[in-house]
């Protein structure tokens, strides 16, 4: 700096510097009048939380979260009835033996939804088991190649199981439940692992006809 | 009159050696912790590898990321920062008072104490010893221990004010004195808990409460544990190092003041979207955008001190790593009002993003800010040169280097998973993505930080060989001055009314009062709050125009009074939690609670439940599904539109369990109701095998989990001795448990633990360890482990029973939300 600054208590104008005259163990301090966009974010933040705290409190603009929330579920919901009916539609029996699990396209991408979401407890091999070294251990679901369908063994009754979980009044395979697999996967990716387990098991499905 | 005086500098070097040594322990255990989550061998597996086999483990408990997290957590807070508050306090405040420290005694009680303690943490969280609330872990006879040390350093360091040869206090000492009276404040009562053993408490608050109080604290921590006490050596060392005045006294006293009030308020920001009421969520978002100015004033007063000095930046270390520490808490200042805005949080909570956020902080600002004490005292403290500049330098690239890459890995990482984990598929009606997608996908970033980490910790060390060769290149020698010894009633000689009924005071208490009346009184009478409050803000805009004078030598005045100074202080902290605290104390009970309410645990499942926070599974799972669709989709169950956490459901939770971070999925719906036929079984989205097999080894159920594997579980037996102890204080904590003698508590243990064995035995599970055991015999080993006692608890989680009132809720004048139409 090229000229002393002044000595004195406090800066009195917008610009001014001043060399406070006190020293704290050889600590100078200057006192400036502090910058415009420093003191208007704050004041501008201080009459942001007036107004925001008046629209929510003072006015009935403002819905609470609770409302939003369910308001924006219930649309999923209803959505969701809707995606369901128009699929059922263009689904049966029939469709998803002969055209779905017929189309390697849609048979592949069941396959990758079984080995994502449902290998865990019914085995990459559809066996319902593992092997630990020389053991074989059961998984938590059922085996599905084992020809026997719990809940009814045609196309339409494996893609409502899947979608639906465990019927209610099922006790469960060792206490446990299906979940409920129409919260996770849309009604096309379960009629595509649907489709997977036709392609995977022939057998069962063989007596299912054309029309 | 002058005498000569020493300097106390021993206490600054051992705290000075101290905060080096922790500070590479503490951040040796972050790089291995940042590693288990990209390989989950880190838990303990790995031992088995490098010792050629010797060690057989598929994972060692007290090497797990739930145990290892607290102890990275708190030894960096704690023990590298802390120790190195202390140096920096220790040195200036003697050389800002001209006296000595009062006592050399109280001193080295001060640093030994607080080195026991962190020697106590390093034992007893790996061996998961834990409150299980974060940053607050440590069991409640080290936390009597924190206590008592804090108070030994208080009473040194006012002890020193008192006999100070310096009239009126600067600024450095007033976040001092804001450091020492917050944190005591905080830490108590956020550890006010009662004892179930010498090892055991279960936190004196619960549920919301609890998570209200442990964040008032945990925000709390960040602002006056690892912010005031840093710009106030920041105060110290930068005018100091610069060799420059400090850029605006005004400033100081204007940011100093709006901090510390601020600060305090804005916890609740940590549980947006929850099932926190929505005044303190309110309360959290607008108090955390108010602090935005306050912080970046201590930024500004760092930054414009360099001014004119900017040229040592190229030559001088010291400089170098100020500057870049108060631009990273700018940046840091910056992004966590950003981050309290309800939208953005919804996004970036529970996500790395908040990860990304405490580092750039911690390794920017407290990291940066430690090293230039460091290398601007180290040639002070023993009379001699910098060992090496360049080495210091190379310090500073590499650390700067390795904070970039740690910070963009975490942002990219958390925001990618938040996107992620909200992508809806083309119909908007399922999510896109399985959660174990979310984390595949950000395996790389995972990678990417430990590796930022790791080149932090390089440079780091390469900080304290300097500082050791600097230490060995000179003599540790003590400064002694000449002061001139100031008489009493030069300082000191406010008198208490003349502090506090002052018109600067009066003005600034009415006009709290109002706003404080406004967010409280019934309809109409809270507008008219607001317009007295308003009135009065602008009555004192002309006040403080009028009598400028007066006013502004009341605070000159104030700040030569250390006494009247801090009682301020502490009311301008007090006030915040008080506000938000007291009221939810006294509303959010059970006879208030509409909707749901918890269901009380079984005796295992409180076994269950105390292991679950043992084995710290909050630092990765969340209890709390948000009122938020995406968390809604994803946790709720089918069907049940209101499936969002609601307040009641973890009202009895001592501690509670909402997290703070998902690396794995939220567990709020993970329970359900009792097994067909079973009395005290309950099975709730999978099975008690799907549960064993998930302990032993995750991947097995969950292929690319990074959990680790907890083998031990399937051993130790499960602690239930010590139930009608917990029991009883639950109890006295207000917890409901229905009066059982010590053997219904053990007969009903035992029943539940023998229903969930024997559903395991007939679900054909296999434990690897025992192969031989079979029917009856491997019921009853399970039966006794800790895993049954885990599965009961995690089949609870989340149940609740509905609860119907005769009557509607009457508005309470300590419930905003009460008072609104759409409550």
């Amino acid at each position: 700096m090229s000229r002393e600054p002044k000595r004195g208590h406090f800066a009195k104008e917008k610009g001014e510097v001043i060399l406070r005259e006190h020293e704290y163990d050889g600590i100078q301090e200057y006192d400036q009048k502090l910058p415009n966009w420093w003191l208007f974010t704050f004041y501008g933040a201080i009459v942001f939380f007036v107004g925001t705290w008046v629209a929510y409190y003072h006015t009935d603009f403002l819905k609470n979260d609770q409302q939003i929330i369910r308001e924006k579920i219930a649309a999923i919901q209803a959505a969701k009835m809707v995606e369901l009916e128009k699929t059922l539609a263009t689904l049966d029996d029939s469709k998803l033996v002969h055209r779905w699990a017929t189309d390697a396209a849609l048979v592949s991408a069941g396959e990758a939804i079984y080995l994502t979401n449902c290998s865990a407890c019914h085995a990459a091999d559809l066996s319902g088991t593992m092997t630990v070294g020389a053991h074989k251990i059961p998984l938590p679901g059922l085996p599905l190649d084992d020809r026997e369908w719990k809940f009814g063994g045609k196309p339409m009754q494996i893609f409502r199981l899947i979608n639906e979980g465990s019927p209610p009044e099922s006790t469960g395979h060792n206490g446990a439940k299906m979940q409920v697999w129409g919260q996770t996967l849309n009604p096309k990716q379960i009629a595509e692992v649907t489709a997977y387990l036709i392609a995977k098991l022939p057998e069962d499905f063989k007596d299912i006809p054309a029309n | 009159m002058t005498t000569s005086i020493t300097y106390d500098d021993r206490s600054v070097r051992r705290f000075m050696i101290a905060s080096l040594i922790w500070g590479i322990i503490g951040m040796l255990v972050g790089v291995i912790a940042a590693t288990q989550l990209s390989w989950w061998q880190m838990n303990g597996k790995f031992l088995e590898t490098i010792t050629f086999g010797m060690i057989k483990a598929e994972g060692i408990s007290f090497l797990t990321f739930g145990r290892l997290r607290p102890l990275h957590t708190n030894a960096v807070i704690f023990a590298f920062v802390g120790n190195m508050m202390f140096a920096g306090i220790y040195y200036s405040t003697q050389r800002l008072c001209k006296v000595r420290t009062a006592s050399d005694l109280l001193s080295s009680i001060h640093f030994w104490g607080w080195q026991l303690i962190i020697l106590s943490a390093v034992f007893t969280l790996p061996a998961g010893f834990t409150r299980g609330k974060e940053y607050a872990e440590l069991i409640w006879p080290i936390n009597i221990a924190v206590v008592l040390v804090w108070v030994v350093f208080a009473i040194n360091f006012f002890w020193t004010l008192a006999k100070r040869n310096e009239p009126s206090l600067y600024v450095a000492l007033w976040f001092y004195i804001a450091t020492i009276i917050t944190v005591a404040m905080l830490y108590i009562v956020n550890h006010l808990s009662l004892p179930t053993s010498f090892v055991h408490s279960y936190p004196i608050f619960g549920g919301l409460q609890d998570g209200l109080v442990q964040w008032w604290y945990g925000h709390n921590a960040v602002a006056f544990f690892l912010t005031t006490p840093i710009l106030g050596i920041m105060y110290y060392f930068l005018p100091k190092a610069a060799n420059r005045p400090v850029y605006s006294y005004r400033l100081s006293i204007i940011h100093f003041w709006s901090l510390v009030f601020i600060y305090i308020w804005a916890g609740p920001h940590h549980l947006l979207n929850t099932s926190l009421p929505k005044w303190l969520q309110l309360l959290g978002t607008l108090f955390s955008l108010m602090l935005w100015a306050p912080s970046w004033g201590g930024m500004l007063n760092g930054l414009l001190t360099l001014r004119g000095a900017w040229d040592k930046l190229r030559t001088d270390p010291v400089i170098k790593f100020f500057a870049a520490g108060i631009t990273f808490y700018g940046m840091a200042t910056f992004e966590g009002p950003l981050l309290s805005i309800r939208a953005v949080n919804a996004l970036s909570h529970y996500t790395d993003w908040g990860i990304g956020h405490v580092h750039s902080a911690a390794l920017g600002w407290n990291g940066f800010m430690a090293a230039g004490m460091f290398y601007w005292l180290a040639p002070r403290l023993w009379k001699t040169e910098l060992w090496s500049k360049s080495l210091a330098n190379m310090h500073f690239w590499i650390g700067t280097v390795g904070i970039l890459i740690y910070v963009a890995a975490m942002w990219a990482a958390g925001i990618m998973q938040g996107l992620m984990l909200g992508q809806v598929d083309a119909g908007g009606t399922t999510l896109k993505y399985e959660f174990m997608e979310t984390l595949e996908s950000i395996q790389i970033f995972y990678i990417l930080r430990s590796f930022g980490g790791t080149l932090y910790l390089g440079g780091f060390l390469l900080c304290a060989y300097n500082i050791w060769r600097t230490a060995r290149s000179g003599k540790a020698r003590d400064e002694t001055v000449q002061v001139a010894i100031l008489e009493r009633p030069k300082k000191d000689n406010m008198s208490w009314g003349e502090a506090l009924f002052s018109d600067p005071l009066a003005h600034v208490f009415l006009g709290m009062a109002f706003v404080i009346l406004w967010f409280f009184l019934p309809p109409h009478a809270d507008k008219a709050a607001l317009v007295v409050a308003i009135l009065l803000g602008i009555k004192a805009f002309y006040a403080f125009k009028a009598s400028k004078e007066k006013w502004t030598n009341w605070h000159e005045r104030i700040v030569e009074n250390y006494l009247p100074f801090s009682l301020l202080v502490f009311i301008a902290v007090a006030i915040g939690g008080s506000v938000q605290i007291i009221p939810s104390l006294i509303v959010n009970r059970e006879k208030n609670i509409e909707g749901r309410l918890q269901e009380l645990y079984t005796p295992l499942e409180l076994v269950g439940r105390d292991l679950y926070v043992a084995e710290g599974c909050y630092n990765c799972h969340s209890q709390m599904i948000r009122t938020l669709v995406p968390d809604v989709m994803r946790y709720g169950r089918f069907g049940i539109g209101d499936d969002y956490s609601h307040l009641g459901e973890s009202l009895f939770d001592h501690p509670y369990q909402w997290g703070s971070k998902r690396t794995g999925p939220d567990l709020a719906r993970e329970g359900g109701a009792l097994a067909a036929g079973s009395k005290y079984m309950r099975v709730g989205k999978r099975g008690n095998d799907w549960h064993f097999d998930h302990f032993l080894n995750p991947r097995q159920t969950s292929p690319g989990s990074n959990m680790p594997s907890y083998p031990w579980l399937f051993e130790k037996t499960a602690d239930v001795k010590s139930l009608p102890a917990k029991i009883a204080a639950q109890s006295r904590l207000g917890v409901p448990w229905p009066a059982m003698s010590q053997h219904e508590i053990r007969d009903l243990a035992e029943s539940q633990s023998q229903e969930i064995a024997a559903s395991l035995v007939a679900a054909k599970v296999y434990l690897p360890d025992k192969p031989d055991l079979q029917g009856d015999a491997l019921r009853n080993h399970l039966a006794k482990t800790e895993a049954v006692a885990l599965i009961a608890y995690i089949q609870k989680l989340g149940a609740y029973r509905e609860i119907v009132k005769d009557s509607p809720a009457r508005p309470s004048s300590l419930n905003p939300d009460s008072h609104r139409r759409n409550p």
